[in-house]
């Protein structure tokens, strides 16, 4: 299995986790395997209260985290450090993130609250699920 | 309540007793197995010498051992997390989220990342009993 993972945001302690985090699902997965390589686009994360932002730019194959939000990023999920746990505990089920359960209602409670805000959520709804998919532990 | 200095086995004593006595914790950590050894890096100008190593070890709500140990022990368990004593002394005094400390690199965690997140709450549920022990730090006598 090779992910071709290319951290240039090395001065972001938040990069290898997100990394780390990467590899051990995809890689424990072979459905997500297949989910990474089809997955293209730039999407980012910014976690304000730790100050953290890095982008994701997936080649279909390959991932290259880059520092900062890439202007071009077609999703941008602005959350606290402790919401991307959350995000990263939702269930998939038929290979789609699942939102009734209590991971999936503690999501949708705080995209409703505003505690996590998702810009591209509608124009972009493929790249979120594929995204939500590969991050979660589940 | 009784304080205990922190990082001596009387301390690892009051905080196993915190988590084997809490109904809570027992039902949170149903799923996890295995051990976390806590390595302190030495900081001599908070009157801390040499690093410190404790190994604590965890299975099904159950508390097994809780010791000060060796280096050769820390490095044996399934998840080992380091960091100076300055982040450690914020964690125990819930002035430092621990999730927050590993994402700024604060405090670095060996091991599979994704267990841990899958188990957040058993984490987050067992510092929270540590921040409940009434602790002396090195730094405060």
């Amino acid at each position: 299995m090779e992910l071709n993972i290319t951290n240039h945001a090395t001065d972001v302690p938040f990069s290898f986790i997100l990394q780390e985090l990467l590899i051990g699902n995809i890689e424990k997965s072979e459905a997500k395997y297949e989910i990474y390589k089809k997955t293209r686009g730039i999407t980012a994360i910014e976690v304000p209260d730790i100050e953290t932002a890095i982008s994701l730019h997936f080649q279909g194959g390959s991932l290259t985290i880059e520092s900062g939000v890439n202007p071009y990023a077609a999703i941008i999920i602005s959350t606290s450090s402790d919401n991307i746990m959350a995000l990263s505990s939702l269930s998939i089920r038929l290979g789609l993130p699942h939102y009734f359960d209590e991971a999936g209602r503690r999501v949708l409670g705080l995209l409703f609250t505003g505690k996590i805000k998702i810009k591209g959520l509608l124009k972009h709804p493929l790249l979120l699920t594929r995204l939500t998919v590969i991050m979660s532990v589940m | 309540m009784e304080a205990y200095k922190a990082f001596t086995q009387e301390w690892m004593d009051a905080w196993k007793e915190k988590i084997a006595g809490s109904k809570e914790y027992r039902e949170i950590a149903k799923d996890w197995e295995g051990s976390v050894s806590i390595t302190v890096n030495a900081d001599p100008s908070k009157n801390i010498p040499q690093t410190v190593y404790m190994f604590t070890d965890y299975w099904h709500g159950d508390v097994n051992e809780f010791v000060i140990c060796d280096a050769a022990k820390a490095q044996s368990a399934k998840f080992i997390m380091t960091g100076d004593y300055a982040r450690w002394k914020q964690v125990a005094k819930k002035e430092l989220d621990a999730t927050k400390a590993l994402m700024q690199g604060k405090l670095k965690l060996k091991g599979d990342l994704t267990y841990v997140v899958r188990n957040i709450k058993t984490v987050n549920k067992v510092i929270d009993l540590l921040t409940e022990v009434d602790t002396i730090f090195p730094d405060d006598v």
